[in-house]
């Protein structure tokens, strides 16, 4: 039972953990926010240009990475356990195997994506 | 400080490096590889017993990188911005995304390494083996480039 239950825990954590996170990153949700050069950590996404002048926001600069990883890993978790405690006969049918390399694949394509304005930045 | 926490880093990446490329390797080589070849060498070796050890060096590796991270932020991407590196940024960025994809796939690829000889896993474990020393690969190259355009401590 243990190493079934876990199975499904892991498989339906890599996968929600990839989707949510391209969310996170495409519709700006941070759990929380980094200013590295004040050492401050502060709830939610916050912009420096929402507290300051635009031009005094690289005096500040914010962090969101880890939240989006944060905001990710905790909605993974908890379908991932959700995934774990359903009875197994209910997932008996459905070819699980793709779940943990397919749907990230498609997630790092979605990161590619929203990478892309960067390239096409002027020098 | 900075400086040793990079260099840490580094080291740790090369050997996760090391080991993903090898356990990547030895999962594709054909069974009818000759066994006295260099990659019927590689297959002697069970690739099962890289993966504790890249599960280990790869949550090392970024919780090193992740911390590296703040100081990089403050000090080498204003440089880079001012410097117009878009691509370098871009490719950063990339990078940043698919470490932490591949910090989660961790207890994917644990399950999957649990029973190398499970046959129904096969095609998972491969992908993910593969996954993950694209996204290794990636991260130390990009990082690599990164300290060569602008590294820390300067």
């Amino acid at each position: 039972m243990f190493p079934s239950a876990f199975r499904r825990f892991a498989f339906a954590f890599g996968a929600v953990f990839a989707v949510l996170y391209v969310l996170a990153v495409a519709k700006k949700l941070s759990l929380f926010t980094v200013y590295p050069s004040l050492g401050l950590v502060v709830w939610g996404a916050r912009y420096s240009r929402d507290v300051v002048d635009p031009a005094l926001g690289f005096l500040a600069p914010a962090m969101y990475w880890y939240g989006w990883t944060a905001t990710a890993a905790l909605g993974a978790l908890v379908v991932g356990l959700l995934a774990a405690v359903i009875p197994e006969r209910w997932t008996r049918r459905i070819p699980l195997g793709w779940l943990p390399w397919v749907v990230p694949t498609l997630a790092m394509l979605g990161c590619v994506y929203l990478t892309l304005p960067w390239f096409s930045l002027k020098p | 400080m900075v400086s040793v926490l990079l260099i840490v880093h580094a080291l740790v990446a090369v050997a996760l490096l090391g080991a993903i490329t090898h356990q990547t390797l030895s999962t594709w080589a054909a069974a009818s590889t000759r066994p006295g070849s260099f990659f019927g060498r590689f297959r002697t070796v069970p690739s099962a017993a890289f993966a504790n050890a890249v599960i280990v060096l790869y949550a090392v590796t970024a919780i090193l990188g992740a911390i590296v991270y703040l100081y990089f932020r403050v000090d080498v991407r204003p440089a880079l911005e001012q410097a117009s590196r878009w691509v370098a940024l871009g490719v950063f960025d990339l990078k940043e995304h698919f470490i932490a994809i591949g910090l989660a796939l961790l207890p994917a690829y644990f399950v999957c390494w649990r029973h190398p000889r499970d046959e129904a896993l096969r095609r998972t474990r491969t992908a993910l083996t593969s996954m993950l020393a694209f996204i290794v690969w990636w991260g130390f190259l990009v990082g690599h480039v990164m300290n060569d355009i602008r590294g820390l401590g300067e």
